[in-house]
């Protein structure tokens, strides 16, 4: 047997397997220093947590005291480039996360009618059928078709 | 047998495999203890004394396990409360263990036995059956106990001869064997070495060994009738879909043999084609309807390449084995034949990839075995040598896709499992399991405030590139 072949093919067997270890070390490491590659980052507020399904993230900002009924910008890759302001409440119905709507529900941050009816008319918009469900099954029969979205996106694009 | 001392490469591929282990304990600290198969594990697990829990276990219909229990309980004394540091550090010591013994097993001594670590150790955490080991805790991962039990077994059996082998052996087989079922593919695996001509046990040790297993069996059958969970008691997959359990019984049960042997047959292609993967043909169904994805060809054409080149070395070395001349390779190849027989044999009544985590762990040793062989082989002639290149990079590189994708699988098992945390009072509700005393109450929240606040999710990972990783 060759030395220097035996070196060439000890070189393919390890070298595919090394640097896939290599780059998740490299990965860690970059993360550890504060910034995560291949990902948006953290959330920046309660709204991008919730339109990304990041639920847990959406309980620290509430233990931090940030306020899901009240306005929020979000960056176009969270949602859409369309809706790049919106409330919590209204992040979490686009991603048709049912529970999470619950979770802010019970803890009282759907407010009044009003605010319950508008997100269960964008729930119907975006075709979110279980959290309409949830919402208001009756009420969203009122909702004027692509009205709830609309008003979403003229706050995005007030231009 | 003849002891060889470490050289440089010895060393080089110990600090590979500390450094596979860093980066997979990486991915695990990333996972909070669970909700589903942990929180209620460990609130069972606090109550009364470490005696009683291990006694009671004795008792249980269906299922023999009780150090699965016992460990649980030595850890969470231990931990005084820190259980997110104790229970997930236990997971990253084991892993860091396992690799080591990987090394150890392989008995790198050549720049060439050092090539093929990064191989084995890719096709380890690759391979679909590690998966179940490191992406659950129940808190304590029962089957990666097992592994390390495993990887100990042969490394007592290959090992010079010495008295005190033979005593931790029959310690290890007792140990594995009530912790979890599959615990008694150690004493296989002491049975297999020995028949391969390794003599690190002695035959007293290894007659102990075939004694304890008979005991097992009289233990759990005729002593306590503990007896073996029902047909009926697990959905189960079946051809391109999953069975209830009801359609199980109604299938099966007049004449569950059908069934036995579906499931062994399946465990055995599963092992070594990665197809199907928990009885069910999800991978060439895709194929079927074109929808197979990257990660689906990658995991079955690597795992067939593998398999390839381990029957290929089982081909070449055939006259060898027939005339009973093992070689410390073959004893290790030998020890995989027969612990992917029996596993196989195990998932009889169920089978499901992480119960043939012992057979994958010993898969992966085969290949590198098969590899160091090949290439030993292989560079003959340059014709040779350009072709082996090209398997070999096929095969590594097969392989170490798989193990980034089980990097990005926990990083997302620890997001699933935050959101499990989220809702953990619904959760609680939903099962009946809402705690009744302050100390259970304590260690919900405890565990809870550890899932979010404590150490909270890392950022999700985002971008068209998942998709190559993604089943």
């Amino acid at each position: 047997m060759s030395q220097a072949s035996s070196r060439v093919l000890g070189v393919m067997a390890a070298a595919p397997a090394v640097l896939a270890t290599v780059a998740v070390l490299a990965f860690a490491a970059r993360e550890l220093s504060g910034r995560t590659p291949l990902s948006y980052g953290r959330p920046l507020n309660i709204a991008e947590a919730a339109g990304a399904g990041e639920v847990s993230e959406v309980l620290r900002f509430l233990r931090a005291g940030w306020d899901p009924s009240q306005v929020w910008p979000l960056r176009p890759e969270i949602i859409s480039s369309t809706v790049t302001r919106a409330t919590a409440l209204e992040a979490a119905i686009w991603g048709g996360r049912q529970p999470l709507v619950e979770l802010l529900d019970r803890r009282g941050f759907i407010r009044d009618a009003e605010t319950r009816h508008h997100l269960a008319c964008l729930a119907k918009d975006i075709g979110s059928d279980e959290v309409v469900a949830y919402l208001s099954p009756g009420a969203a029969s009122s909702c004027e078709p692509g009205a709830a979205f609309a008003v979403l996106k003229a706050r995005s694009n007030p231009q | 047998m003849i002891e060889l001392r470490p050289t440089r490469w010895t060393w080089l591929a110990y600090g590979y495999a500390a450094l596979v282990a860093c980066a997979l304990g990486y991915g695990l600290l990333g996972i909070p203890v669970q909700v589903s198969d942990s929180l209620n594990n460990l609130v069972e697990a606090s109550q009364g004394s470490l005696y009683d829990l291990v006694y009671n276990q004795f008792f249980q219909r269906g299922y023999l396990r009780p150090f699965l229990w016992g460990l649980m309980r030595a850890v969470f004394d231990l931990s005084q409360g820190h259980y997110f540091e104790w229970f997930r550090g236990w997971h990253v010591g084991q892993v860091a263990v396992l690799s080591g013994l990987f090394v150890a097993l392989l008995r790198v001594r050549r720049a060439v036995d050092a090539a093929v670590v990064p191989l084995g150790l890719a096709a380890l955490v690759g391979i679909h059956t590690f998966s179940g080991t490191i992406r659950e805790a129940f808190p304590i991962n029962t089957f990666m106990t097992i592994l390390l039990c495993c990887f100990a077994a042969a490394w007592l059996a290959l090992g010079t001869p010495r008295w005190w082998r033979d005593v931790a052996a029959a310690l290890l087989l007792v140990f594995a064997a009530l912790t979890v079922e599959t615990g008694l593919l150690v004493g296989v695996i002491f049975v297999a070495a020995w028949l391969a001509g390794a003599r690190g046990l002695s035959r007293a040790g290894v007659a102990a060994q075939v004694a304890l297993v008979v005991g097992y069996f009289v233990l759990r059958f005729v002593a306590l009738g503990v007896g073996a969970p029902g047909l009926e008691e697990r959905a189960s997959g079946f051809g391109f879909g999953v069975l209830d359990r009801d359609q199980v019984a109604a299938r099966f049960g007049g004449n569950p043999l059908p069934f036995y042997a579906y499931n062994v047959a399946v465990s055995l292609l599963s092992l070594v084609a990665s197809e199907p993967s928990g009885g069910v043909f999800s991978v060439t169904q895709r194929a079927l309807a074109g929808e197979a994805t990257a990660i689906n060809v990658v995991s079955v054409g690597s795992s067939l390449l593998g398999t390839a080149l381990i029957a290929g070395y089982l081909w070449a070395r055939r006259r060898e084995w027939l005339a009973r001349r093992f070689t410390a390779d073959d004893q290790l190849v030998a020890i995989f034949v027969a612990v992917a027989a029996a596993n196989v044999v195990m998932c009889y009544a169920y089978t499901k990839d992480v119960i043939l985590s012992p057979a994958g762990a010993f898969y992966a040793l085969a290949l590198a075995v098969a590899a160091r062989h090949f290439i030993d082989r292989a560079s003959m002639t340059p014709a040779r040598t350009a072709a082996a290149s090209v398997v070999l990079v096929l095969l590594s590189t097969g392989w170490a896709w798989r193990a980034v994708a089980a990097q990005i699988d926990l990083r997302h098992a620890g997001n699933v499992v935050r959101v499990e945390w989220a809702y953990v009072d619904r959760w609680l509700e939903r099962e009946n399991l809402t705690p009744t005393t302050d100390e259970a109450r304590a260690i919900i929240t405890h565990l809870q405030e550890d899932a979010i606040w404590n150490h909270p999710a890392r950022p999700t990972l985002a971008g068209d590139w998942l998709g190559w990783f993604e089943p």
